[in-house]
C-alpha cells in the first residue's frame, strides 16, 4: 500500500482517490455545516474570495511540506522563512526597487534557507527535526535583525493588488496571488504524482536503503525536496507581505505547525512514503474553512431549521453570540488532526 | 479490490452528502428578520485585563444605544494577519458597523477599505490608523494626559525645582504624545522648573526601565520631581525611588494604573497617576458607531478622557469607577 507507484495506472488512481476521500468528505461536511448555520455569510462569492486569500500562505507551505514529508522528513522552519522572506521583500521595496524585484528576492531568500536545510539534512545527515529547528530560530532571528525588530513598511505611495480580494480586472474573480497558488499547486501536484522525481521522493520515504540500491540519487533528491519547500515558503512570504502591506518579522509564528497539520489531515504519512499535494491542499482549506466558518456562525439563524428559539438561546449562552469562540476552533482543529492520524494508523495496520 | 463506486461506504456517504445539499439549498429560500443593528467590535486581543474592561464598556454602550455587538479578537493575540481575518469575516457576515482597535497602522488599511466599499462604516478606537475613511477615532487624548501630569507635578513642586522626564520607547506614538504634552505644559506654565533630563528611554521592559531610573537618580542627586509616561516606566521609577530611599525627596507622577501602582499611590511612593478609561473607551466607541448607523453626525475625534488620581481623591466614587470599572456587571463571567 505504501508504494502506489508499483500499481497499474487505474489501481494507483483508485488508491489515491480513496485516500483523498476521507479529507474531501470532511471538507464537504465542514462546508455544508457552515452553509447551514451561516447561510447568508458563509456561502457567498465574497466569502469564497476571502477564504481563498486567507488560505494561500498555508496552502503554499503545505505543498512544499508534502514533498518533504513524503520523502520521510519534516521542515519546521517554514513559519520563520515566511517572515524572513516578507521582511526581505519589504526592505527591497522600501529601498526603491520594483515589487517584481522584491518578489524575486523574497523567493530567493526562501530557496537559500531551503538549500541550507537540504545540506544539513541530506548531506550532513542531521535529523530533520533538529536541523530545521535550528534554521527556524536562525531565520526568525535574522528577520528580526534585518527589520530592526519592528515592521518594515513600504513607501506611502506603494500599492499592491496581488492579494486584493476584489481584483482588477474583475474577470480574475480571485486575487492574483490565489491564481499563482493554483498554478503552483497544479505544477507541483504533477511533479509529485507523474514524474520520475516524484517517484524517487516517494521511494526514499518508503524505504531509503531499497531506493539507494535501485540507483535513486538519495542525497540529491532529498536536498531538492527541502529546497523546493524553502522556495514555496519564500513565495508564501512574498504574498504575506502583500497581504499585510508590510514586512512583519513576527508574522507566521507557529505557521509550520498549521502546515504540518494540513499535510497530516490531507492523508500524508508522517513516516514518509505517502502523501498527495491535493490532499494537503484539502487539509489546508479545511482548517481555513473551520476558522472562517467559526467566525460567521449565527445561532439565531438556526430557527429556520426548526431549532427552537430556546435552543438557539442556549447555544448562544454556551458559546456567546459572537459565533463559535476561538478556543472551540482550536479544539476542533486538534480533533480533526487526531482523527486524521487515527485513519492513517488504521490503513497501515 | 472492490470497485470504489460499488463500495457500500461510498454509496452511503454520497447519499448523506446529497441529502445535506438538499437541506442547504432549502435554507437559501427562507428569509431572516433582524431588528437590532449588529456591530462587530474587534480588539487587539481578548485575554488582557485592558480588553476585558473595553468589552464590558462596549456591552454597556450597546445596551444604551440599542445595538448588538459581536466581540471577536484575533485568534492569536496581537497577530495582524488574524485580526485581518476577523475584519474579513465581519464583512462576510454583513455587520452594520465595524469598531476596531487596529494592531497596525498600515496592515489593517486594505481590509478596512474593503469594508468601506461594502458600505460598512468603520470606527477606529484606542490606536490610530493611516486611513481617513474612518467615521471617527475614539481614543485617549494622550497629549492632554501628559499636560495633566505636568500641571500636577508643577503644583506639587510649587513651580520650582529640578525634574526628570523618562521616555518609554522610540516610535511609540501614544507615549511620545504624553511626553510632548508634559514638556510643553512644563515650559509654558512653570518656566522656573528645570527639566534636567528628557532624552532617556526606559525601554519596553520593567527591567530596562529600572536600570535607566537608577542611573538617572544617581546622576541627579538633587532631584525634586520625576515623570514616567506609562505603566512599566512608572513602576520602574517607583521601585528605584524606594530602593535608593529617595522617595521622601523626589515626587513621582506616573501614567496608567495597575494593582501595584495603586498600592504605591496609597503608600505614598507615588504622588499622582494619570489614568486612562478603557471602560469609557469601549462604551463611547460603540455609541459613536450607533450614531453613525442612525445617520447622525459624529466628531472625527472623540476623547475618552484621562483622570488624575491622587491620594486625596482615590476613594471618591467617580475615581473608584475609573480604577475598578463594573466589569462583572456587564460581562457576567
Amino acid at each position: 500500500m505504501s508504494a502506489p507507484n508499483s500499481l497499474s495506472g487505474w489501481a494507483r488512481w483508485n488508491s489515491t482517490f480513496k485516500r483523498l476521500l476521507g479529507p474531501s468528505a470532511a471538507l464537504c461536511a465542514v462546508i455544508l455545516f457552515f452553509s447551514l448555520v451561516a447561510p447568508e455569510s458563509f456561502c457567498t462569492v465574497q466569502n469564497a474570495r476571502t477564504l481563498s486569500a486567507q488560505s494561500v500562505v498555508v496552502v503554499l507551505g503545505a505543498i512544499g511540506m508534502t514533498f518533504v514529508v513524503v520523502g520521510g522528513g519534516i521542515d519546521l522552519s517554514i513559519g520563520s522563512v515566511i517572515a524572513l522572506s516578507s521582511v526581505a521583500s519589504a526592505l527591497v521595496v522600501r529601498a526603491g526597487f520594483s515589487s517584481g524585484t522584491a518578489a524575486l528576492l523574497g523567493c530567493f531568500v526562501g530557496l537559500m534557507v531551503g538549500c541550507v536545510n537540504g545540506f544539513l539534512v541530506a548531506s550532513a545527515r542531521l535529523p530533520a527535526f533538529i536541523a530545521t529547528l535550528g534554521t527556524m530560530g536562525i531565520a526568525r532571528g535574522v528577520a528580526k535583525w534585518l527589520a530592526n525588530q519592528s515592521t518594515i513598511y513600504p513607501p506611502e505611495d506603494w500599492t499592491s493588488s496581488l492579494m486584493a480580494k476584489n481584483p482588477d480586472p474583475a474577470w480574475l474573480l480571485l486575487a492574483p496571488g490565489v491564481w499563482i497558488t493554483i498554478v503552483i499547486a497544479l505544477a507541483f501536484g504533477f511533479v509529485l504524482s507523474r514524474t520520475v522525481f516524484g517517484a524517487w521522493v516517494t521511494s526514499i520515504g518508503s524505504n531509503e536503503s531499497a531506493a539507494r540500491l535501485c540507483g535513486v540519487p538519495v542525497v540529491r533528491v532529498r536536498w531538492t525536496t527541502y529546497a523546493l519547500c524553502g522556495l514555496l515558503a519564500g513565495v508564501a512570504g512574498v504574498l504575506q507581505f502583500h497581504r499585510l502591506s508590510g514586512g512583519d518579522p513576527t508574522t507566521a509564528n507557529g505557521k509550520e505547525l498549521e502546515v504540518i497539520a494540513a499535510v497530516v489531515i490531507g492523508g500524508a504519512a508522517l513516516s514518509g512514503g505517502f502523501g498527495t499535494v491535493g490532499g494537503s491542499i484539502v487539509g489546508a482549506i479545511l482548517m481555513a474553512a473551520l476558522a472562517n466558518g467559526c467566525n460567521l456562525v449565527d445561532w439565531n439563524s438556526l430557527g429556520r431549521w426548526g431549532v427552537s428559539t430556546e435552543m438557539a438561546q442556549t447555544l448562544s449562552s454556551w458559546f456567546g453570540s459572537s459565533g463559535i469562540p476561538n478556543y472551540v476552533q482550536e479544539i476542533l482543529v486538534g480533533v480533526v488532526i487526531v482523527i486524521a492520524a487515527l485513519a492513517d494508523r488504521r490503513r497501515h495496520r | 479490490m472492490q470497485s470504489l463506486t460499488t463500495h457500500p461506504n461510498f454509496r452511503r456517504s454520497i447519499l448523506v452528502l446529497a441529502s445535506l445539499v438538499l437541506i442547504a439549498s432549502l435554507g437559501a429560500f427562507s428569509a431572516q428578520e433582524k431588528t437590532r443593528p449588529m456591530i462587530a467590535v474587534i480588539p487587539k486581543g481578548t485575554t488582557h485585563e485592558f480588553w476585558k474592561t473595553v468589552h464590558a464598556g462596549a456591552l454597556k454602550g450597546a445596551s444604551e444605544s440599542g445595538v448588538d455587538i459581536l466581540w471577536k479578537g484575533p485568534a492569536r493575540e496581537d497577530d495582524r494577519d488574524d485580526q485581518i481575518k476577523v475584519v474579513e469575516s465581519s464583512v462576510s457576515r454583513k455587520v452594520q458597523g465595524i469598531v476596531i482597535a487596529p494592531l497596525d497602522e498600515q496592515a489593517l488599511v486594505p481590509c478596512l477599505k474593503e469594508a468601506a466599499t461594502a458600505k460598512i462604516p468603520v470606527v477606529v478606537f484606542d490606536s490610530g490608523i493611516k486611513w481617513d475613511g474612518r467615521s471617527s477615532f475614539v481614543a485617549t487624548d494622550n497629549r492632554r494626559g501628559g499636560m495633566l501630569a505636568a500641571e500636577e507635578l508643577g503644583r506639587i513642586l510649587a513651580g520650582k525645582g529640578k525634574v526628570v522626564m523618562m521616555r518609554y520607547v522610540e516610535g511609540s506614538a501614544s507615549t511620545s504624545l504624553r511626553e510632548d504634552g508634559f514638556l510643553s505644559t512644563m515650559k509654558e506654565k512653570f518656566p522656573a522648573i528645570q527639566i534636567v533630563s528628557s532624552d532617556q528611554y526606559g525601554g519596553a521592559t520593567v527591567d530596562s526601565a529600572y536600570r535607566v531610573a537608577e542611573n538617572l537618580l544617581n546622576r541627579f542627586t538633587d532631584l525634586d520631581g520625576l515623570y514616567a509616561p506609562n505603566e512599566s516606566t512608572t513602576y520602574a521609577c517607583m521601585k528605584a525611588l524606594t530602593d535608593l530611599k529617595r522617595g521622601d525627596k523626589v515626587h513621582l507622577v506616573g501614567f496608567d494604573a495597575s494593582e501595584k501602582l495603586v498600592a504605591g499611590l496609597r503608600a505614598g511612593s507615588i504622588d499622582a497617576l494619570v489614568v486612562q478609561n478603557p471602560f469609557r473607551m469601549g462604551e463611547l466607541a460603540v455609541t459613536t458607531m450607533a450614531k453613525v448607523i442612525r445617520g447622525e453626525s459624529v466628531p472625527k475625534d472623540v476623547d475618552t478622557g484621562c483622570t488624575l488620581v491622587t491620594r486625596t481623591n482615590i476613594d471618591e466614587p467617580a475615581i473608584r469607577t475609573v480604577l475598578e470599572p463594573p466589569i462583572a456587571q456587564w460581562l457576567k463571567e
